[in-house]
């Protein structure tokens, strides 16, 4: 690599990372000339995290804790954080998924209050029996609403036709049935274990200064030392605990599903390898995807993915097809074929082209910038890290990853059909 | 902050300073009539657009050239802005001074937007009858899969019965009845007469304005332009509310309620709208949000929005099939409070905030500044700066907002619910 561009690109991704005494990751990347502040506090602490040990003491879970506290932590004593937002004119969001839960604002005036907001209402959680009871009826709603997804319904089904113990087979949001389950003590000890300084992030961009940042911490009174959590995955074997799922649905097309069972893998190469996989057996570049593609076979969202979790790894191969079956055995083929041959030298370097360019895009807007930051503390790695991983990345390591991986026999397949047709 | 240069007529270039971005853009704005006709001539256009042109007529060796220039990102859609149908293309990439070995990307990426838009790969004059072929399977695809999506289902269902015949309702994406009539030479009819009667705007954000103003030119030279005359705004007429149901396999019930503002919105009613809006069912701090979702547990998702082109505002919500009656009352009743009840104070000022500091970020993103100026010149007239909306909204009081909602009249309900259990057998 040339180094003009290098030093252009050291710029974008730098930023200004601290730890606190008390555990806490700061990440700030002060973008001068950008009015708004986007900031994510986030815990490393998801739908997977089922069963723990906090001060020693177990914590068995029933599916869906992690969405439900992210909803619980809204309101507190002294009202709804929503409405605390407001009035400082910032929008505000969660998420969570398998592995983290995030807060997160964007504003451009009143940010120091802002920040305050943000991490008082995760640093002082209000738990009621009448409160959860009310939070229950809001997420069995939402939980029904991903039910009549197709693309929800695909992923969620190979994850239980993959995995036989890993809490990956629970959907994010638990069952009406499990969150019934939840009492305020479970949620409290999930703050206590998760919700500290030691497991969690702050991470800022646009215009703010980490002094502000520091300010806010100092302000906040967070917990002074972190707690001790231990994780407490179960045993996974390395086969599939399901090789075939089939259902119906209300669709116009069925839909398919492939999925591939990992061993985990670990490092920003390896998972780079893996993210490159997926655009080398079926991306928009490859003959395969045209052939799919011309052949009337597959519509444009066909395509692949690669998902990395404590415990857990696996590719997911999805999309709407007339002939899944046909589909299927031409991916399997494909697969075999680049097994066999070896991945093309030239889509190889586009590849690495194309993640340079998406890395970058990913530093441009103020919240990309903080979600990038953010991320780079889920992942343990600095984003100048995965950077240079990318650029180290060469054909044969990715050759020498194909022989192991997407294997036929570790594979699921998961297909649903329109609901008419099995009528007809 | 946007220069808007006049070209020729009905042809502008419209400049955005870019410098703090990593990325620059490239944009070309075709607005012309919608035609019910030829509307899914005109949805197939891009699809088939976007696998090559002349320069690079492979669709996938296009998508190589694209990641050789670090992954830059092309886009040829379609939208609907009331009567009128815009066709865009649209490049973004990464600035020169990151290239790794020096190559002069923005030029590279004018020259593909361009090539795209303005020399197509014919064969005998036409577009490729096997990519025209190719590219119907796919939107045939497309059309029959609507159904897939119950929320955009359910939406798209309510805007037909609202705009029945009406040109605002000419669907975006075509009918399938008309798929098999298209040809590659009525293909090609459509995209000349796009080129023809077309009103150019061309958005350039961090790319050399030079070679895009040269590039404008030069492209237009040999087309004999006659741009078209297009209405800005349109609106239903208010009539008896009308309840449509459809019964299906799923879980969660679609409602979807449309409603007509009785006649055209002003630009200058704009800030008063969003005003509105937010309060009544556009942001967490609504009525709708608070009261219905919240407070009362009727649904998982409700909101209003407001299109100003065509006059209507449209609240849909994912709603439990028993409760769909209870939420949509709920709905009519929060929407009445506002009319006939008290705003508060706090209400006003907490969405006027949000609003405030959204505009104050539009400058924040590339497609947040190309969304904003783009819609400033879809509405005509004077092209406001999000500070010069954002000290009109000051403006916006209560009473104007009571003004606004009020004038909304029901005219569609529209859910999509839970096939009912037979009773007996039969």
């Amino acid at each position: 690599m040339q180094n003009e561009p290098m030093q252009a690109v050291r710029a974008a991704v730098a930023c200004e990372a601290l730890t606190l005494e008390n555990g806490l990751t700061v990440l700030v990347r002060p973008m001068p000339g950008y009015s708004g502040v986007h900031a994510i506090y986030g815990t490393r602490f998801g739908s997977i995290d089922l069963e723990f040990e906090v001060d020693g003491r177990r914590v068995s879970l029933p599916a869906g804790v992690a969405h439900f506290l992210e909803h619980k932590m809204f309101e507190s004593e002294d009202g709804d954080a929503f409405a605390k937002f407001a009035r400082t004119g910032a929008s505000a969001n969660a998420y969570t998924s398998f592995d983290k839960t995030c807060y997160l604002f964007t504003a451009t005036q009143q940010v120091d209050e802002s920040l305050d907001i943000l991490l008082s209402m995760v640093n002082e959680p209000y738990f009621t029996k009448e409160t959860i009871q009310k939070e229950q009826g809001i997420i069995g709603q939402e939980i029904k609403m991903y039910d009549d997804s197709p693309d929800w319904r695909i992923m969620t089904g190979l994850f239980g036709c993959l995995y036989h113990n890993h809490p990956i087979r629970n959907d994010i949001a638990g069952t009406v049935e499990s969150i019934a389950q939840i009492t305020p003590e479970m949620l409290y000890d999930c703050c206590k274990g998760f919700y500290n300084p030691g497991n969690m992030v702050l991470a800022a961009a646009g215009n703010i200064t980490t002094d502000q940042v520091l300010a806010a911490c100092k302000r906040a009174k967070l917990p002074a030392k972190p707690a001790q959590v231990k994780r407490i995955q179960p045993q996974e074997p390395e086969t599939v605990a399901k090789e075939r799922l089939e259902f119906s649905m209300q669709l116009a097309k069925p839909c398919l599903g492939v999925g591939f069972k990992e061993a985990p893998v670990e490092g920003a190469k390896a998972e780079i390898i893996c993210d490159m996989l997926t655009e080398l057996v079926c991306g928009g570049m490859t003959d395969f995807y045209r052939s799919l593609y011309d052949q009337g076979l597959v519509n444009p969202g066909f395509g692949g993915e690669f998902l990395v979790l404590d415990g857990c790894c696996c590719f997911l191969f999805t999309g709407e097809t007339d002939q899944p079956e046909k589909v299927r055995g031409l991916l399997m083929d494909e697969i075999e074929r680049l097994r066999k041959e070896g991945v093309d030298e030239e889509l190889f370097t586009l590849c690495k082209n194309q993640s340079y360019g998406e890395m970058l895009q990913d530093l441009e807007n103020i919240e990309d910038s903080a979600t990038a930051l953010a991320g780079s503390f889920f992942r343990k790695r600095s984003l100048t890290e995965e950077i240079e991983a990318l650029a180290s990345v060469t054909r044969q390591e990715v050759d020498e990853a194909l022989q192991t991986m997407l294997r036929p026999e570790r594979s699921s397949t998961v297909i649903i059909w329109p609901k008419q047709e099995e009528n007809a | 902050m946007l220069q808007r240069e006049c070209l020729a007529p009905g042809v502008h270039l419209n400049c955005i300073p870019a410098d703090k971005f990593n990325r620059c853009r490239i944009s070309l704005h075709f607005r012309f009539p919608a035609s019910r006709e030829k509307a899914t001539d005109q949805a197939l256009l891009p699809l088939v657009m976007d696998r090559g042109y002349a320069a690079c007529p492979d669709m996938t060796q296009l998508s190589r050239k694209l990641a050789r220039l670090y992954g830059a990102a092309l886009s040829v859609e379609t939208s609907m802005q009331g009567a009128s149908r815009v066709l865009s293309v649209s490049i973004t990439g990464i600035k020169d001074r990151f290239a790794l070995n020096g190559e002069a990307l923005t030029a590279e990426y004018a020259a593909i937007a361009f090539g795209v838009a303005f020399e197509p790969y014919f064969e005998n004059g036409c577009f490729s009858r096997e990519a025209v072929e190719i590219e119907k399977t796919t939107l045939a695809r497309q059309l029959e899969s609507e159904i897939n999506d119950k929320r955009l289902y359910c939406v798209r269902q309510a805007r037909r019965k609202f705009f029945g015949d009406s040109p605002a309702g000419i669907e975006r994406d075509g009918y399938l009845a008309d798929l098999p009539a298209v040809t590659c030479e009525s293909l090609t009819a459509v995209y000349q007469e796009m080129l023809r009667t077309a009103q150019l705007d061309v958005i350039c954000m961090g790319a050399d304005e030079a070679v895009v103003r040269r590039m404008i030119l030069e492209k237009l030279a040999g087309i004999q332009r006659e741009p078209a005359q297009l209405e800005n705004y349109l609106y239903m007429p208010a009539q008896p509310t009308e309840h449509f149901r459809e019964e299906m396999d799923l879980v969660q019930a679609k409602l979807c309620m449309m409603f007509t503002w009785n006649q055209c919105a002003k630009p200058e009613q704009l800030n008063a709208f969003r005003l509105a809006m937010s309060v009544f069912g556009g942001s967490t701090t609504s009525r709708l949000f608070l009261n219905v979702r919240e407070k009362q547990s009727l649904c998982y998702y409700c909101a209003s929005r407001f299109a100003s082109p065509t006059a209507f505002m449209m609240v849909d919500s994912g709603v439990e099939p028993a409760n769909a009656e209870k939420a949509e009352q709920a709905i009519l009743k929060e929407l009445e409070n506002l009319v006939n009840g008290p705003i508060t104070e706090e209400e006003l000022e907490n969405s006027r905030r949000g609003l405030l500091s959204g505009m104050t970020s539009v400058g924040d993103s590339l497609a947040g500044l190309e969304n904003w100026y783009y819609n400033e010149i879809l509405r005509g007239g004077v092209i406001n700066t999000p500070e010069q909306a954002a000290s009109q909204l000051m403006q916006v009081s209560a009473e104007d907002v009571r003004q606004i909602l009020a004038g909304f009249r029901y005219s569609v309900g529209y859910l999509v619910t839970k096939k009912e259990e037979p009773s007996h057998a039969e």
